[in-house]
């Protein structure tokens, strides 16, 4: 630790327990892993908007993952058990740096897919179908997970580079601009036709729960984005090192937007509720018996 | 030994580095004297300027819900009149409001298929299907999950055979169409099924069988 006296800071780092870490960790895991293997099993659950629904629990499910991980794996070195400046440790690390990276871009190219593919459901409702094929879901989900994968080993590989953290906020920036303005435009255009179509538009989505839907992702996400700003602009600054020292704080919101998600996305459908009824059942009946 | 007490210092300030936090930079110290304001000054107007933002918008979001009640209310009160016996012109409701580009591709293309069915079916079959009509009309509305904008009416088009059939009588019928023609029901019944070939012909026949059987007076 820093023993000078010119170097203690007035903004200790806030340090979150690792109890928290590991339940959120756990809970968000488990809620993201059903969701896979719902939309996996049921077959009517077969269909673009559930794709992307499972591919974003995918992601989910690995940042939880690697997130619970990695707070063990720093819990056995503070305790001694690990070496921290290891070859293999820093392996490590990098790979589960890469598994985060990875689950973040994911999950953000899984909302972008989302909000488009609603609001193709919306506006272009005939064509639907001939637009959003299987075959082309598919292809937008090989292509969203190659492009994580591929950008966070460069992340990871090149983190040392400012121009790194430069595109990965602004491609945050860019798909929080194009998420919300899809998501309003959806909603402006479905209050006006409400008023002649007495017909509610998918999933409810009234002032509240988009609110809840877009405020959800701006609260978790932004912090940690202008924790990445903060680092490029203003590494010396003291103020800037106060809201540095609540980085923990940070990713524990993004841990439980992983824990969020499941319940503003997929447990809204009535068809994913029931699997999980019929999933639940059997698995107490397999134990029972 | 000044030098190994050097390295050692700083490899152990090395070793203090935490796991993931490779970018604190412990060896450049951050002074905290002279500090104006306080010291989570940007936390505090960080998430301070968050809940503003999120608060603004659900505010917006629900200020735009209640200005569209309103108009709402209308069509629906409206509707709960007509039912019983009496018609009234819905018309006017539509013009006032600002989305005309949406009402007039409605009009355009729903008035073609009254049209048709009017010449094209006689009263029986309008009776026998007014009662699959309502209980298939409930179903599809359940079923369909999303709102259809005019692209909708539009791709479903205008049929060119048939608009052959209704030319002679076509300002006529666009009169009493326009008259009795309600678009909350309407359009209801339209947006709420997918649109094929038979349900462009089988929809308008329960709005029209609806207003024929209301004795109608014409305003």
């Amino acid at each position: 630790m820093n023993t000078n006296s010119l170097n203690r800071t007035d903004c200790p780092e806030v340090k979150v327990p690792f109890l928290i870490f590991f339940t959120v960790g756990m809970v968000s895991l488990a809620e993201n892993s059903l969701v896979v293997l719902a939309v996996i099993l049921n077959r009517n659950l077969h269909s673009p908007m559930y794709c992307f629904i499972c591919s974003l629990a995918a992601f989910n499910t690995i940042a939880s993952l690697t997130k619970t991980w990695e707070n063990l794996m720093i819990v056995f070195a503070d305790v001694g058990h690990l070496e921290k400046r290891g070859p293999s440790e820093t392996k490590l690390d990098d790979m589960m740096d890469c598994l985060l990276c990875m689950s973040f871009v994911g999950s953000i190219f899984s909302f972008l897919a989302i909000a488009v593919d609603r609001y193709i459901t919306i506006f272009h409702a005939l064509r639907y179908h001939n637009i959003m094929t299987m075959q082309r879901t598919g292809g937008i989900l090989v292509f969203i997970w190659t492009t994580c994968g591929v950008s966070a080993v460069l992340m990871v590989r090149f983190f040392d580079f400012k121009f790194i953290m430069i595109c990965f906020v602004v491609f945050f920036i860019v798909s929080l601009g194009i998420i919300c303005f899809l998501y309003v435009y959806m909603f402006l255009l479905a209050r006006i036709h409400a008023k002649s179509i007495a017909a509610l538009p998918p999933g409810g989505e009234g002032a509240l729960t988009l609110t809840i839907l877009f405020g959800a992702f701006v609260v978790c996400w932004a912090p940690f984005f202008t924790h990445l700003i903060i680092i490029m602009v203003c590494p010396l600054n003291p103020y800037c090192e106060c809201y540095r020292s609540l980085f923990q704080l940070h990713v524990v919101l993004i841990m439980s937007h992983a824990l969020i998600d499941p319940a503003i996305y997929a447990f809204r459908s009535a068809e994913l509720r029931y699997t999980f009824r019929k999933m639940l059942l059997c698995l107490s009946r397999k134990l029972c018996c | 030994m000044s030098e190994l007490h050097n390295r050692s210092q700083t490899s152990a300030r090395r070793s203090d580095y935490v796991w993931q936090y490779e970018y604190y930079d412990d060896e450049e110290p951050v002074s905290f004297e002279g500090l104006k304001a306080h010291r989570y000054s940007i936390v505090i107007g960080f998430w301070v300027g968050l809940a503003v933002f999120v608060i603004f918008m659900f505010f917006v979001l629900t200020l735009l819900t209640k200005t569209g009640a309103p108009h709402q209310e209308n069509p629906d009160a409206a509707d709960k009149r007509h039912r019983p016996g009496s018609c009234l012109v819905d018309i006017e409701d539509q013009k006032d409001k600002s989305d005309k580009a949406f009402s007039r591709p409605l009009l355009t293309g729903t008035r073609s298929y009254f049209n048709f069915y009017v010449n094209e079916e006689g009263q029986a079959q309008r009776e026998n299907n007014r009662e699959d009509g309502g209980g298939s009309f409930k179903d599809r509305r359940g079923t369909r999950s999303s709102d259809v904008m005019e692209e909708e009416i539009e791709d479903a088009g205008t049929p060119h055979p048939l608009n052959g059939l209704i030319e002679e009588s076509r300002m006529e019928r666009e009169r009493v169409f326009l008259s009795q023609y309600n678009i909350p029901n309407f359009v209801n019944l339209e947006h709420s099924s997918t649109l094929g070939e038979d349900d462009l012909v089988y929809e308008p026949s329960v709005v029209l069988e609806r207003h024929s059987q209301t004795p109608c007076d014409t305003h």
